[in-house]
């Protein structure tokens, strides 16, 4: 009876959050949690994740609790289908525990940008957790569940997991299957895990990896198989890209992965400077691609066959503007007028083409450096630690740039990942691996030794 | 003056399948409303597009049926704009890298002879729902069973220079593609669709003028009325000097006119991208090949062939190539024994269920050897449903010819000394009488006596006196 | 490079976005700041090397054409917020263009 357990210490801990305010869940309930918890306990046999409770983005779909995607133009709705992620979570005895918040439809990177409210940082209720998958970060930050499902598009499970302190893994775009993950950027989009240690979330990522004959983008690869006796850093070798490093790059940040450069050369690795000369254009590049493949993956919500719809009393072409306009809140609405614009007449090769040449080439730089012999990539994942709620608000274009290090992997389709590495005015600090294509057990394993010698609570000193 | 017209035609086939091009739903039709539905077509938050594999290789058949170079990669493509019947907001569709370009059709032109119409492109796209706007008063009513079925969309250059000849085009394509067993064009149940393209010019100038678009033309004969409806229109404007609108047309059948359509203002921007849930769909040289291995032979091919081997005149072979099983039954016939001209008029003339080859082969031989006369086979001919022997049923109704001398020998006799007169009008040379007499010696037998051989013993026994 | 309030609702009339004339002022002001920021890609000169986006499978998988059941938790008619016969309802058409 242990998945009974399980779920009822999961319910406490859900309660309390909710009694602090956290705002980090969209949906959960005590009986939910215990149709989980008979589910698995009548598994025949104990699965790889047996009893263990995640937390799902509210992005991603369930028949049971409600998927709204943190917008009110899906308010209530009820999926009539399960994500993929979501069944191989249950075939290997995992409780879908509860819906997390998240910017709406994935965009942002605070999740300021819910409707429902914003998620507060677990250790400063005046910042924010990061986005957008920021409740699920949130959770696992706060000891409410030991692992959570995010997505990324652009860095929104790597940089939650920097400013919460937490471990955040981004596949192989394609590694993991899309069906039931609510389309934002469709060539972007992964199911991404967060985790406190780095072997919690290998497991997971070992579950929910895998070709899916629903989802024509993933990839044909071998299981992800983490080592983890024998590993060491010796022999390798760790690229430190100098865009990465700008002279400006906040004291604490660069503190603190000055100290874990040193202690990865302590262990063996060598390390050496490369180039990625096209970093800067990774962020104009994202803020082209993604809005433009959001403003047609978001035209199916008019209202009209599921999800709210607005009580006007017009014609047709009313009711879809109607819902559209109130449904969406206002970053969503500017990032589909930008994705229109990208795209439309006159303008497609100005912007949407030019942007998919910077892709390439940004990818191109990846490839070139992995190719010259580098084993891993290092770089902060965050620009800052967690910044203020209200902060970045008022200019959309300073909220993008809190992407700027977490971008180019998504852009390239790179497997990358975040995890603690110190403190730095009591806020976590994330460093950020950079692996090449399929290579995601290689990272672990090495981010399992890093995670082994490093102190991820210890402040940097400057 | 002298007014050229031009024409091109798009033409949207739907591919027989059996589900649909990006789910497995039924791509059937006549279903009750939204039961052939899923995530996937009714573009659910989360659902992903995965293509059909047979899809894919019927487009590429039609293609290769239609001569085109079919490339070994082509990209999905998201169409944008909003629609009801369009439940993701946009059609996957192909764009700028289509599954096929440049082939041919030649078609018979009454009035310029053999014209070899361009195929600008071949490619695969998904269908929307059904809109039906009287179902419930005051709103609009949304099936959505036939949303992602199947389609190819074909675009002839505009190379066409009649209604008639538009028409003869469609026909051809229709043929080929049925031929082909791509689909069954049907534009009763909306598997065959056709919009036209028209303008004119004056006749000896290179320019195009400017074209006007005709939508939803829902048959062969309102697609030729509709084509000449406009040229005529145009030519009208153009004649008083007034200049042509880009606009899009429906036609009214009734009264056999053409008005813009509703609205339509500046033209779409349908931001077209290349959709990233969908791969490049690539066609390899196994696929490439088996695929043509699979195209019967064509219509054009088998009229010639039949004329050739069979030694059938150009109409008579072009009626029998019309539909494949039409030509395969009568070579079967043919091999069952039968004479080729009269397997071919036999097949041409008769309809309805046809016997199984070796009877209608025995029958053709009966009427051949004087067994049974012509119309007693017609009247055989119906009854031999289910495999029933010729003669049997011959034997049966009584039909079989008389032939032999004694038999007919009292006949003949009878009806001479009965008619001394018409007699002694023959003898004197005035051989029409011969019919005549003939056909007393029928009626006497009641039809059953070979007439090619009452006549040749009247001839004889006639002219010995 | 800037993005003209004419251009902003021509976008919004596309993406079917209702906008009320007291949000235009911002909302182009917002639309020009990040038009004007990501504008910074038009000086990439090259579109040379165009290809595959470098993510996912360089080919499609296929499906065998076989009717599946959809296997949906709930109907259409449960997913609906307007059901009548079999059909899912909305409004006239009205000022809607057929495409």
């Amino acid at each position: 009876m242990s998945g009974r357990l399980a779920a009822a210490a999961v319910q406490n801990r859900l309660a309390e959050a909710d009694r602090a305010g956290l705002n980090a869940t969209l949906a959960w309930s005590a009986a939910a949690l215990a149709a989980e918890a008979d589910r698995v306990d009548a598994l025949p046999e104990p699965g790889l994740l047996q009893n263990l409770p995640v937390a799902v983005k509210d992005n991603i779909v369930t028949t049971g609790l409600p998927t709204t995607c943190g917008s009110r133009i899906l308010e209530g709705y009820r999926s009539p289908f399960n994500a993929t992620v979501i069944d191989r979570l249950r075939a290997a005895g995992a409780m879908i525990a509860c819906k997390t918040n998240l910017d709406e439809f994935a965009m942002g990177s605070s999740t300021e940008h819910s409707a429902f409210g914003r998620v507060l940082h677990p250790m400063d209720p005046t910042r924010v957790p990061g986005g957008s998958s920021g409740g699920s970060a949130a959770l696992v930050a706060a000891g409410v569940v030991p692992v959570a499902l995010g997505s990324e598009t652009g860095g929104s499970v790597r940089q939650p997991a920097s400013f919460c302190g937490v471990i955040g893994v981004k596949p192989t775009y394609g590694r993991v299957s899309r069906y039931g993950l609510v389309a934002f950027g469709s060539s972007l989009d992964c199911v991404s895990v967060f985790a406190r240690t780095v072997a919690d979330a290998g497991r997971v990522l070992g579950v929910i990896a895998g070709p899916d004959s629903r989802d024509a983008t993933t990839l044909a690869a071998s299981p992800i198989v983490v080592a983890h006796a024998g590993v060491s850093l010796a022999g390798t070798t760790i690229g430190v890209p100098r865009e990465y490093f700008p002279g400006d790059l906040d004291p604490g940040v660069r503190a603190a992965c000055d100290a874990a450069l040193l202690r990865m050369r302590e262990l063996g690795a060598a390390i050496v400077e490369v180039s990625l000369p096209h970093s800067s254009l990774a962020v104009p590049a994202y803020y082209i691609l993604a809005p433009a493949e959001a403003a047609a993956n978001l035209a199916r919500f008019d209202g009209a066959r599921y999800g709210v719809r607005a009580p006007v009393a017009g014609d047709l072409r009313e009711l879809y503007r109607a819902t559209r306009g109130s449904g969406f809140g206002p970053e969503v609405r500017r990032r589909i007028l930008v994705g229109t614009y990208v795209l439309s007449a006159g303008y497609y090769d100005a912007y949407y083409a030019r942007a998919q040449t910077a892709r390439r080439r940004i990818a191109g730089d990846f490839a070139a450096a992995f190719a010259s012999g580098v084993d891993l990539l290092f770089t902060p994942t965050t620009p800052t630690t967690a910044f203020r709620a209200g902060e970045k608000t008022g200019d959309p274009v300073a909220m993008y740039l809190a992407d700027v290090f977490v971008c180019p992997a998504s852009l390239a389709g790179l497997p990358a990942m975040s995890l603690p590495i110190g403190r730095s005015e009591g806020l976590p600090v994330g460093g950020q691996l950079i692996a090449p294509s399929l290579a995601e057990a290689k990272m672990l394993s090495l981010a399992a030794v890093l995670e082994g010698a490093l102190d991820p609570t210890a402040e940097v000193r400057r | 003056m002298i007014w050229e017209t031009v024409i091109g035609l798009e033409v949207h086939v739907q591919l027989g399948t059996r589900s649909k091009l990006f789910c497995g739903c039924s791509a059937g039709f006549g279903d009750p409303p939204n039961t052939n539905v899923c995530p996937v077509c009714l573009g659910l938050p989360g659902a992903l597009p995965v293509p059909n594999a047979m899809a894919v290789r019927l487009a590429i058949r039609a293609a290769l049926a239609l001569g085109c170079r079919v490339h070994e990669r082509s990209i999905f493509a998201r169409k944008s704009y909003f629609y009801p019947d369009l439940p993701k907001g946009y059609q996957i569709s192909q764009f700028d890298r289509p599954l096929a370009t440049g082939g041919r059709l030649l078609v018979d032109s009454a009035d310029r002879g053999s014209v070899a119409v361009s195929i600008q492109r071949l490619h695969l796209e998904e269908d929307a729902g059904k809109l039906l706007h009287d179902r419930i008063p005051g709103k609009t009513a949304i099936d959505l069973n036939r949303a992602g079925v199947p389609l190819a969309e074909i675009v002839s250059g505009p190379d066409l220079h009649s209604p008639e000849d538009a028409r003869t085009y469609l026909t051809a394509l229709k043929q080929i593609l049925v031929y082909a067993e791509v689909s069954d064009c049907s534009m009763e149940k909306g598997s065959l669709r056709v919009d036209g393209n028209i303008s004119v010019r004056r006749a000896g100038e290179t320019a195009l003028g400017t074209k006007t678009e005709i939508k939803n033309l829902n048959s062969f004969a309102n697609l030729e009325r509709a084509l000449a409806a406009e040229r005529d229109r145009q030519i009208e404007i153009l004649e008083r000097g007034g200049q042509v609108d880009q606009v899009t047309l429906l036609f009214n059948a009734g009264t056999g006119s053409v008005r813009p359509m509703r609205s339509k203002e500046a033209s779409h921007d349908y931001r077209y991208f290349d959709d990233p849930d969908l791969p490049p769909l690539v066609v390899g040289a196994g696929l490439l090949e088996e695929t043509g291995a699979e195209l019967p032979e064509l219509p054009s091919a088998k009229r010639l062939r039949l004329m050739s081997v069979y030694g059938l005149g150009a109409y008579d072979a072009g009626v029998l190539a019309s539909e494949r099983p039409i030509a395969d039954y009568f070579e079967a016939v043919c091999r069952a024994g039968a004479d080729p001209k009269g397997a071919a008029n036999w097949i041409i003339n008769e309809r309805g269920e046809y016997p199984e080859p070796a009877s209608l082969a025995e029958l053709i031989a009966l009427v051949a050897a004087g067994t049974v006369s012509h119309q007693a086979a017609r009247k055989i001919y119906p009854e031999l449903a289910g495999g029933s022997s010729p003669r049997a049923v011959a034997e049966r109704l009584g039909l079989l010819q008389v032939g032999e001398a004694d038999a007919l020998g009292p006949w003949v006799d009878e009806v001479i000394a009965a008619h001394p007169d018409e007699v002694r009008r023959f003898r004197a040379g005035d051989s029409r009488l011969l019919a005549f007499l003939t056909g007393q010696v029928m009626k006497r037998s009641r039809g059953t006596a070979n007439p090619q051989g009452v006549q040749a013993m009247l001839a004889r026994k006639l002219e010995g006196s | 490079m800037s993005v003209s309030r004419e251009e902003v609702e021509r976008m919004a009339a596309l993406a079917q976005l209702a906008v009320a004339p007291d949000e235009l002022p911002e909302l182009t002001a917002q639309m020009d700041r990040i038009v004007g920021f990501v504008a910074r890609l038009r000086a990439l000169d090259d579109l040379s090397g165009e290809g595959p986006q470098p993510t996912g499978p360089p080919e499609t998988l296929l499906r065998d054409d076989v009717v599946t059941p959809a296997d949906l938790a709930r109907s259409p008619a449960e997913l609906a917020p307007e059901f009548i016969d079999g059909f899912f309802v909305v409004p006239k058409l009205g000022a809607m263009e057929e495409p």
